[in-house]
């Protein structure tokens, strides 16, 4: 009854994760297993969408069985399948960490309730956050992105707000106000595409091209909205206290898959939809913002006193390359405009993911995390240790990592454009970069003299191998880089076929 | 000390304060110049809509956008207010007081009557959606109205309803409109592709369980918080 060729295999990524969430805030004691069975679920679906989009190319599904103006429609292409399967593995080790986690805290036996309440709201709230996420990737429809960037954005903000501290309280909040701003900011561009053009799909709009006063505004307003969101300097304010202060899962979520989101959304509607509409000197205004945010981050990142700070400014940091490919893109064709920034993401993803779980660790081991007084670490977790070096390796961008294929591409086409500054920029930050992964790395290794050696406390592989593995997936994404170029030359040419093929009526 | 640093904060004059007024003054004047600059090319998507109304399985044009063409958005819509409580809940506890306050005879009598009619009321609201203007989601205000004036009346037993019950409540619309969506997968091969002989009984019923939803919703926002029982399983009642 089930084939492989169905098409409905597209909508499992999001009815299988929004159906555990349900699940998992009906009742408590079975909620570890909705989610893992969503999460394989989901890897699995993500494996058979990619098979394909392999043999038939781009896919495309009608909700409800609905055309294209009229209803919604669901697409999948190279771009959309790479996110999809980055969301997938980084979301399964993130699931399997977040187990570990929680059932090491409650077993701690110190404030009981409050790790339980952490516990009971998480998995309701990640498996929600999963879902509108894959959806955010499939959707081919301008309204309902916006709905999607609202089904993220809520559980995110109550994600980021669950360790109870007052200090996370206070971050998550000022998260909510930006990302509200940001989403009106979105909508009311939406309006103005409706009312302009009277459709909403992405299909329809690319094959309308046409610029004028209302355009332009409706753009900048999406634009602004969805930068927002992604934390472009200088609207990063939000985003380290928010990223710091969360538990560690909740972290690596958020840092890992939900800033990413907005960006592949902005990335999609300035090279896919509008991409006659944009102009030079917007694609350089935000290719210099990136490069500040580079250097900015970088500079912050080397400053911090604590580790999870550290590690989030240098998501605001690794963020700013994935805006310096907005000017080198532009020059580009095809496939090669999508392949410098999907590798940053993916490798950015699994690395951080990695990062942010081991700083967890630690912090839960050695009970703080003051970098200073970190030193000897690895005497007793040596696995964690072990996993924030490799994800180091990636952040700095050494070979055979993601990170070296994504900057690789970044350096040759700002040479093949002669936009040198940009692969200069690019240089400067995986050296200061290198800076602060160095600065952590060589203290968690050296053991000082007379370092008494504390006990190892018990606790489950599952705290401390997640880590290691996405960090060594992170390391080995460059060893097969021609593996997802392939898959985005196949399916990147899915605007240009559907609005030849017509979708009306 | 407190005192004077707060008076000099009222005297002080603010320039970012002014920077970010300007800026928002020219940002609006643009906005509002960029408006009446848009030249409107479509006309919406009215006519597509009044093409397939016959097919939608309702008569109100809005329903029929809201729940059948595009069913979808309403469903993550759905997924967005059970995702506001699931956040409430996770900070707090409901701050109901801890004495109970006796409510005075008027007011009793009033909520006695206007809660049950309230509650009436929205379910017309529901099955009036069909043809005319409502449906779930005012049917839902209404019935979240109810649910607000019992608990500004302080009615000591609503503090007392489980955890599990308000759960299930909650969680209806949410789960029957999933669960219909994915029936439609097992029966016709696409999400949200009602059958045409059902499709009127569909949408009414997604509607009635949604605006239960919707209605509890809107009161545990108000309720501020989880029930007591939520996490000790009755233990501290």
């Amino acid at each position: 009854m089930i084939s492989f060729d169905d098409p409905s295999w597209i909508v499992i990524p999001i009815i299988l994760p929004l159906a555990a969430g349900l699940l998992c805030f009906l009742t408590r004691r079975w909620a570890f297993a909705f989610s893992l069975a969503a999460s394989l679920g989901n890897l699995l679906a993500s494996g058979i969408l990619l098979k394909q989009l392999l043999s038939v190319g781009p896919l495309s599904y009608n909700v409800g069985n609905w055309k294209a103006p009229l209803g919604i429609a669901l697409r999948i292409d190279g771009p959309a399948i790479l996110m999809l399967l980055m969301t997938a593995v980084t979301g399964l080790g993130i699931t399997l960490y977040a187990r570990g986690y929680f059932s090491f805290r409650i077993s701690g036996q110190k404030k009981i309730g409050r790790h339980e309440r952490q516990e009971r709201f998480f998995w309701p709230l990640w498996m929600t956050l999963w879902a509108s996420l894959n959806g955010l990737f499939l959707s081919a429809d301008l309204f309902n992105l916006y709905v999607t960037l609202e089904l993220i954005s809520i559980p995110a903000v109550a994600l980021a707000a669950l360790s109870g501290k007052p200090a996370s309280q206070i971050a998550a909040f000022r998260y909510l106000l930006v990302s509200l701003l940001g989403s009106l900011s979105y909508l009311l561009g939406v309006v103005f595409i409706y009312r302009t053009y009277g459709v909403l799909d992405l299909a329809l709009l690319g094959s309308k091209t046409a610029s004028g006063a209302g355009i332009g505004a409706a753009l900048a307003l999406m634009s602004v909205g969805l930068l927002l969101k992604t934390a472009l300097f200088p609207m990063h304010f939000w985003l380290p206290p928010a990223h710091a202060n969360a538990l560690a899962p909740v972290s690596a979520i958020l840092s890992a898959l939900v800033v990413k989101a907005s960006f592949y959304l902005l990335f999609r509607l300035w090279f896919d939809v509008f991409a006659s509409t944009i102009t030079e000197p917007a694609l350089n205004l935000l290719g210099t913002l990136g490069g500040v945010a580079i250097v900015w981050g970088a500079l912050q990142a080397i400053r911090q006193q604590r580790l999870k700070l550290l590690v989030a400014y240098s998501t605001v940091s690794q963020l700013g390359y994935l805006f310096i490919a907005f000017p080198l893109a532009y020059l580009e064709k095809g496939a090669d405009i999508w392949a410098a920034v999907i590798f940053m993401a993916l490798a950015h993803s699994c690395a951080k993911s990695a990062m942010f779980m081991a700083a967890g660790t630690i912090f839960l081991h050695a009970g703080h995390d003051r970098i200073n007084d970190l030193a000897g670490v690895r005497s007793y977790l040596p696995v964690t240790v072990f996993a924030y070096a490799i994800a180091g390796v990636n952040i700095m961008g050494l070979p055979p990592s993601g990170g070296f294929i994504a900057k690789w591409l970044l350096i040759s086409s700002s040479l093949n454009s002669s936009q040198w500054w940009w692969g200069l920029i690019v240089m400067a930050g995986s050296l200061l970069a290198s800076v602060y992964v160095f600065r952590v790395v060589s203290r968690f290794f050296v053991i000082p003299e007379g370092y008494h050696v504390p006990d190892r406390q018990p606790h489950s592989p599952l705290l401390e191998w997640p880590a290691l593995v996405l960090a060594l997936v992170a390391l080995l994404l460059g060893l097969i880089a021609p593996y997802p170029l392939h898959i985005l030359e196949t399916g990147s040419s899915l605007f240009a076929m559907v609005s030849q093929k017509g979708l009306l009526l | 000390m407190t005192a004077r640093s707060t008076q000099n904060k009222r005297k002080r004059f603010d320039p970012v304060l002014l920077l970010v007024l300007l800026l928002i003054v020219f940002l609006t004047g643009l906005l509002v110049q960029v408006i009446l600059a848009t030249d409107y090319l479509g006309s919406g998507l009215g006519d597509d809509v009044a093409r397939f109304q016959d097919l939608s399985g309702v008569e109100s044009p809005v329903t029929a956008v809201l729940l059948n063409f595009r069913g979808y958005d309403t469903l993550l819509e759905v997924m967005v207010l059970l995702m506001a409580v699931v956040g409430v809940w996770s900070l707090t506890r409901a701050p109901f007081p801890k004495k109970p306050i006796e409510p005075g005879p008027i007011q009793l009598a009033v909520v006695r009557l206007l809660a049950p009619l309230m509650v009436l009321f929205s379910f017309y609201l529901v099955w009036q959606g069909s043809h005319l203007a409502g449906g779930a989601f005012q049917g839902g205000a209404v019935l979240g109205g109810a649910c607000v004036l019992m608990l500004v009346s302080e009615l000591p037993w609503l503090k007392n309803i489980s955890s599990r019950f308000l759960r299930i409540g909650l969680l209806s619309g949410p789960l029957v409109f999933l669960g219909v969506a994915i029936l439609c997968i097992v029966l016709q091969g696409t999400l949200l592709d009602y059958p045409q002989e059902w499709v009127g009984t569909l949408l009414l019923l997604i509607e009635t369980a949604c605006a239960v939803s919707i209605g509890l919703t809107l009161a545990c926002l108000f309720a501020g918080g989880r029930p007591k029982d939520d996490l000790s399983g009755g233990r501290k009642r």
